[in-house]
């Protein structure tokens, strides 16, 4: 099973409600939300074709500016 | 056990994400434990131009991990979601692992004996017959350095043609001819730190939220901590970039040319110009008009350079009235004043950064000069946080296509083979007969893809790309690729393509961490990895392809070297002095890349800036001085607005843009092989404004077919999709290979680059 971090970084002031949204798919664990608006989140899913599509869907979160991905291990895979 | 795995995974990775997000580092010791046994090593991301830094982690001979560089200055520690799928894409189930030869219908294994035999034989029997000139190899700006250096070494030195092209004629072309004319010499003078520096972005057709992701992130970052920051975006349709910009400013197709022109007539007219700045360091000059489109085969363009006054230049700009280029361009005068003032205001530092929708354009070279001429009127250039960044879609078109210089007319650091000296040199350095090098450029790519289809050319091998796909006006080089009479085609890739069907040999190709390379970005960072894993099968890296094939016809002494990689860099270094200054190979085996010039084991962050870039004297201030012709002066150019090749018109009412979206890299050899890529973004969809749909009676997700006066594609209509088309414009991106949108692409291009133009055609939409 895939494991990875991503760093979700947030239009200004909107961290906090992003975090709330995102929390709830399945799959995707907060970490942290640091104060100039970016979240620390891990990816988790079953295999890597639903871990990729949560990547996705997190893309297309409404004041989601850009998510990038900080490690991915995919070693017993 | 697999459980406390699992959890030393997780804190390794969150550790990581802490750390690259700036917040203090969590959980080391679970992470240290998760990372044993793994083995970390440094190398570019392989896909594009931004150039981020990516540790790649090997374990049993087997990547298994990644992770964002923290130490790599570009990206600091972060990937976008294509290097979510860096090491998968070595993994994909159909990696081509031996050499395969055509036999009727059939591609049937080889050995590589078998394959370079035949290979070698069609070349001798070509050059035999027809002359050098019948034979071309097309490459890339995924080359690494060594391998373009070896073709084109190989090609001008040994075989005696200049028939090499790079795909970078596709996308570079043009930002390389802008350099070229207005400073003569390639390549930025500002780097990524202006990203941060800066408070004004002006993005033109550049959707960088998407196509240059981690670079974008950068400039948000830098809005965040400074709400001066403000991001113009000059688009013609609306993106993710537009939704995060202060202002989208839509123009009608190809009115760029005058809008820019209206800018400069604004700050001309208002008296906000540096006039300090023009006197010292800029000259003015006008070249043809009405300058064609290339759409003939066999076009010639050659420039004719006049110089004119300052005050000649305004009379030009008279016809760029705010007003007019209204009319033209559909933006408001008053924008265009407002934007005018907001370039020239003394108190903002001011970055123009664009991409395709500049280069890929029949007047790419003119737009490049147009936005350069605000930069020079403004003074606004070679200053921290303020410059001209041209971006890059490639992982080395800087590196490799350009500044090793692979293309028909080039020699490496910008130098040409036009000028005797200069094959002198190179004939010098590579050990040969000056004469060998001939002195007449042959072929730009479209015109390299033209003579196979005549048949001037016969024997064309491609490494690392895939021109039967994204050739404009596809339909005609994919027929001609298959007409026989002697033409023999070769592709070296990774995987299966819409190249290799058409091929007669396909070679199996090493890519990425498989082979030792160095690749150069956008921000003149040149960066080297080592080889961390073995490639599949019987798959070779592209340089020892072209290697075994110049021993095959008699060019092995080109090649002496032991550390094949070290020795050819340091024979390559000869070239690079007097402002191209590349440092010896170990440098960059311990850094995370250098921007050259590199003198003195120092890197260069403004080029042409005392204090700054080691060839300007104290007392100097601002030299240009690559361009000795004009005194060390950079050039404004009088470029007019000229209509585009192909407009809609009644029959064919609407513009058709072709492009990249997030998930995909180019024509989706790399990305379309992974599946869950192929998920979020399965196939192409036809952008289009919700109001077109209505009177064409077509709703969201029905098919529709499109078609120029090339081809037909039938694609579902998308009215939600990311990207939002304007009205009488609609939007394809070209990752698809079943859907073949390049078939509709006209192959007008640009007379002084010969980059064509993927950005504007005319088609006709009807329900499928
Ligand atoms: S921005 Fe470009 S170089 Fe950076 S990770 Fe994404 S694809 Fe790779």
């Amino acid at each position: 099973m895939p494991v990875s971090s991503v760093v979700v970084q947030c239009l200004e002031g909107t961290a906090d409600s992003v975090a709330v949204r995102i929390s709830a798919f399945t799959g995707v664990e907060i970490q942290g939300v640091l104060p100039d608006g970016q979240i620390v989140a891990i990816i988790e899913a079953d295999d890597i074709q639903n871990e990729v599509d949560l990547v996705s869907k997190l893309h297309d979160v409404i004041d989601v500016v850009t998510v990038r991905l900080a490690y991915h291990n995919f070693e017993d895979m | 056990m697999e459980l406390s795995r699992r959890d030393f995974l997780k804190a390794s990775a969150a550790a990581a994400a802490f750390a690259a997000a700036g917040a203090p580092l969590l959980g080391s010791n679970n992470a240290d434990a998760a990372e044993a046994g793994i083995k970390w090593g440094k190398a570019p991301c392989r896909f594009c131009g931004t150039g981020c830094g990516v540790l790649v982690g090997v374990k049993d001979g087997k990547i298994v991990a990644t992770k964002g560089d923290p130490a790599a200055p570009v990206n600091r520690g972060l990937n976008c979601i294509k290097g979510y799928f860096l090491s998968k894409i070595l993994y994909g189930k159909d990696r081509l692992t031996k050499p395969l030869i055509r036999k009727g219908n059939k591609m049937v294994e080889a050995s590589w004996d078998e394959a370079m035999t035949l290979i070698a034989s069609k070349f001798k029997e070509a050059i035999e017959k027809h002359g050098p000139d019948s034979v071309a190899m097309y490459g890339s700006g995924q080359w690494t350095v060594f391998e373009g250096y070896a073709a084109s070494k190989l090609f001008k030195g040994g075989i005696g043609t200049n028939n090499i092209e790079p795909n970078a004629r596709l996308c570079m072309a043009s930002a390389v001819t802008g350099f070229m004319t207005t400073f003569a010499s390639d390549e930025p003078m500002g780097v990524y730190d202006d990203l941060d520096l800066g408070d004004t972005y002006f993005l033109w057709g550049a959707n960088m939220a998407e196509c240059h992701p981690v670079l974008f992130s950068r400039i948000i970052d830098n809005r965040l901590k400074n709400p001066a920051v403000k991001i113009i975006d000059f688009g013609t349709r609306r993106t993710r970039t537009s939704q995060m910009a202060d202002q989208y400013i839509k123009f009608t197709p190809q009115t760029d040319l005058a809008l820019l022109n209206a800018i400069a007539y604004v700050i001309v007219k208002e008296k906000l110009y540096d006039e300090q700045f023009i006197k010292k360091h800029v000259v003015f000059k006008k070249g043809k008009t009405n300058i064609g489109n290339g759409l003939e085969d066999k076009f010639k363009f050659t420039d004719d350079p006049k110089p004119m006054t300052f005050d000649e230049y305004k009379e030009f700009l008279s016809t760029y009235t705010p007003e007019y280029v209204e009319k033209l361009s559909g933006v408001p005068a008053a924008k265009i004043i407002e934007l005018a003032r907001l370039y020239a205001d003394k108190k903002r530092k001011v970055n123009s950064l664009w991409t395709m929708g500049f280069n890929q354009h029949t007047r790419g070279t003119w737009v490049n000069n147009l936005v350069y001429n605000v930069h020079l009127l403004t003074g606004k250039i070679c200053r921290p946080g303020e410059n001209p960044l041209s971006l890059t879609g490639q992982p080395s078109a800087c590196g490799t296509a350009r500044e090793v210089g692979t293309f028909t007319h080039r020699l490496p650091a910008d130098m040409v083979v036009t000028n005797p000296d200069h094959r002198a040199m190179a004939a010098k350095i590579w050990g040969i007969d000056p004469k060998k090098i001939p002195e007449k450029p042959t072929y730009n790519a479209v015109e390299m893809f033209r003579a196979l289809d005549r048949g001037d050319i016969k024997v064309v091998w491609t490494q690392v790309t895939n021109p039967f796909q994204s050739l404009p006006n596809l339909n005609r080089f994919r027929k001609g690729a298959r007409k026989g009479d002697g033409r023999f085609v070769i592709v070296s890739d990774m995987y299966p393509t819409k190249s290799t069907e058409v091929a007669d040999v396909i070679l199996p190709s090493a890519s990425w961490v498989e082979k030792e390379g160095v690749f150069g970005n956008a921000e003149r960072r040149t960066q080297q990895w080592f080889k961390m894993v073995e490639a599949p099968g019987e798959a070779r890296s592209d340089l020892a392809q072209t290697i075994e094939l110049a021993k095959r016809l008699g060019h092995g002494n080109l090649f002496p070297y032991k550390y094949i990689e070290k020795e050819m860099w340091e024979e390559y270094r000869q070239f690079t002095g007097g402002g191209k200054d590349l440092a010896p190979y170990e440098a960059y085996v311990k850094s995370r890349g250098l921007r050259w010039p590199v003198v003195n084991g120092k890197e260069t962050l403004y080029r042409y800036a005392e204090g700054y870039d080691p060839y300007v004297k104290a007392g100097e201030g601002i030299k240009f001085y690559k361009n000795k012709k004009d005194d060390g002066r950079a050039v404004i150019w009088a470029r007019p607005y000229e209509a585009a090749a192909e407009a809609p018109d009644k029959t064919y009412p609407f513009w058709l843009c072709t492009g990249r979206v997030l998930e995909h890299w180019h024509t989706g050899t790399m990305t379309g092989r992974v599946p869950e890529l192929k998920r979020a973004y399965p196939s192409a969809v036809c952008e289009m404004h919700p109001d077109d749909a209505k009177k064409l009676g077509i709703k969201n997700l029905q098919k529709v077919k499109i078609s120029s006066r090339r081809g037909t594609i039938t694609l579902p209509v998308d009215l939600n999709g990311r990207g939002k088309a304007e009205k009488g414009n609609i939007f394809v991106a070209f990752f698809d290979e079943t859907k073949l949108i390049n078939e509709l692409c006209i192959d007008a291009y640009c007379p002084i680059s010969g980059e064509p133009d993927y950005k504007k055609c005319a088609v006709k939409v009807e329900k499928a």
